[in-house]
């Protein structure tokens, strides 16, 4: 088993029930502590203001708002994200184009692998 | 040399040799009544007229026969003002007509009538009426066709723009000479304008999109203005020749349509993402592959559903009583029309999100109902009645679906799956208030979503 994400806090954002469960499951399955999963740009703010965090993976469309005021708060905090989203890469705002991103469905084990190598970069730079 | 050799030409000599040697020139004169007096090789050779055939007989031969009559006239003005000039066509012996210039003097002996100096200038005449022929067939086409027309230099300044442009802009054929068209495009769009005319002067081409004030409303419409240099053979352009083409409503359909691509692939992604959940919730709670693949089917003809209602009204909403119908009809079409279910509430339109979510949570009690509640029996009824109500600025519709007659042995809802889906489901993704009860003779649920469609709140 992967030990990338064990004991890690990791912000969840998806919109999707369904979705938000399985991505849910799957990181407390690798050992992660799940912040979340919340479903709007108002409850994911709050969590991100608020909470300590290893990591989060941001579903780019929420109700049809976008996700980007979150990215831009844990930018701003330092936490590394992982975009999840049916847009390609040209369709994404400009300033987060670069950023590491997860097409829809999710393939968990890429997910897993992006999560890994940006938590471990983090630790990197401290 | 001699003496006799250096003895100068006399006057007479010399005139002979030029009117002689004058090849192009067809050198002839006439007594006062228009009759051939002298008539030079130049002129047998314009005119094919031998001197010994036409000597005597009437000059008026080299004009054609409908006109013979300006023969006369010329030589009245000519006697009236010593000389006539004409630029006409002629005749020669042969019938075959040739463009002359021509130079028609009086005598200073009257009585000796007159002399004629003629050129066959036809292939000139020709070129001459090319030229005009194809300015005019490029005014036709510049004033007639629905693009604004220009004609202008290598530093971008007109000197010609056509009547559309000034009928667009409202800018006067003298104000948009030089660069004072640029008055007309807007000013965030001027520099670039211009930049472009710098980078034109080298490739001999331009191309630029910019906005284009119209008169009529003040509007900055989007043009595509493209240009091309006409150059003299192998020199520098001389003079450049540019449309402007209104793109502005196919912009604006190129960026909704951007949008919509945008759109369909994001619903597309998450339905394809919906559908990988569906399969991983249905493999946990079913106990065989059979089980399996019969509920899959069943959820994923229920998700299908709900997608033809949403894209059948544009992305948008979905009437409640169209869902709950398709969603019972799907199950069997008897149970509609058994007097046994009663759908009852006002028209209600449902935001797709909330109609997609909705639809599912319906799909799992219809089946439930159809396999184990009031349609798996004879005496059961099934009422899903609805209504709207406004909490402050807010519409709130409320869904009631109530079964009776069935005598319920505590069995709760079979799967858990339709459970998950109105108990936590609808209130993740709707921020909906639901309930679901198995009373004494059958099951109750009730679903409050909003109507405001997709909000933060």
């Amino acid at each position: 088993m992967n030990e990338a994400l064990k004991d890690k806090r990791i912000l969840a954002v998806e919109d999707e029930y369904m979705l938000a469960q399985e991505l849910a499951r799957f990181l407390e399955e690798h050992g992660a502590t799940v912040v979340g999963p919340v479903g709007t740009v108002k409850a994911a703010l709050g969590l991100a203001d608020r909470e300590t965090l290893d990591a989060a993976v941001l579903d780019v469309n929420l109700r049809n708002q976008p996700v980007y005021p979150v990215a831009e708060r844990l930018i701003e905090r330092g936490v590394p994200i992982v975009f999840v989203t049916g847009y390609d890469e040209l369709l994404m705002q400009r300033p987060y184009i670069g950023l590491p991103r997860c097409p829809k469905p999710l393939d968990k084990e890429a997910l897993l692998r992006v999560l890994a190598r940006e938590i471990a970069g983090r630790a990197g730079a401290r | 040399m001699t003496e006799r050799q250096s003895r100068p030409p006399t006057t007479d000599e010399l005139l002979r040799l030029v009117i002689e040697s004058a090849h192009d020139y067809a050198i002839f004169s006439m007594d006062p009544e228009g009759l051939v007096t002298s008539w030079n090789s130049g002129a047998e050779r314009v005119m094919g007229w031998p001197a010994e055939e036409i000597m005597g007989r009437s000059a008026d031969v080299i004009f054609p026969a409908e006109d013979r009559a300006a023969a006369h006239q010329e030589r009245e003005q000519a006697a009236a003002t010593g000389r006539a000039e004409d630029e006409r066509w002629q005749q020669r012996k042969d019938g075959t007509r040739f463009w002359a210039s021509g130079l028609l003097m009086q005598l200073e002996d009257r009585s000796q009538g007159f002399t004629k100096i003629l050129r066959d200038r036809t292939e000139h005449h020709l070129a001459e009426e090319r030229v005009r022929l194809s300015e005019e067939r490029f005014r036709l086409l510049a004033t007639n066709i629905p693009q604004l027309v220009f004609r202008g230099l290598s530093d971008g300044s007109r000197t010609w723009p056509s009547p559309q442009w000034i009928d667009f802009t409202g800018l006067g054929a003298e104000a948009s000479l030089g660069l004072g068209w640029l008055d007309a495009i807007h000013p965030d769009d001027r520099d670039g304008t211009v930049a472009a005319w710098h980078a034109a002067a080298s490739s001999g081409e331009y191309y630029f999109e910019h906005r284009v004030r119209r008169r009529a409303d003040g509007q900055f419409r989007w043009h595509q203005t493209r240009a091309r240099a006409i150059h003299e053979r192998d020199g520098p352009p001389i003079d450049w020749v540019g449309t402007m083409t209104d793109v502005h409503d196919l912009r604006g359909l190129q960026e909704r349509q951007k949008v919509l691509m945008a759109e369909l692939q994001h619903r597309t992604r998450n339905l394809l993402a919906m559908t990988q959940s569906i399969a991983t919730q249905t493999l946990r709670r079913t106990a065989s592959l059979r089980d399996f693949e019969r509920e899959f089917a069943r959820r994923l003809a229920a998700l299908s559903r709900v997608q033809g209602l949403v894209t059948g009204v544009d992305y948008r909403e979905v009437d409640l009583h169209d869902l709950l119908t398709a969603e019972l009809q799907a199950h069997d079409g008897k149970h509609l029309d058994s007097g046994r279910v009663r759908l009852a509430g006002p028209a209600l339109l449902l935001p797709a999100a909330a109609a997609q979510a909705l639809g599912l949570a319906l799909h799992e009690l219809a089946t439930n109902a159809v396999k184990y509640g009031a349609l798996a029996r004879d005496d059961g009824r099934l009422t899903v009645s609805w209504r709207i109500d406004s909490r402050g600025s807010e519409r709130v519709a409320t869904v009631s679906w109530k079964e009776s007659g069935v005598p319920l042995s505590g069995v709760p809802e079979r799967s858990g799956y339709g459970r998950e889906l109105i108990e936590r489901a609808l209130p993740y993704q709707l921020g909906a208030e639901t309930r679901l009860d198995f009373e004494p003779d059958g099951v109750r649920c009730t679903m409050a979503v909003s109507l405001q469609g997709p909000t933060d709140e």
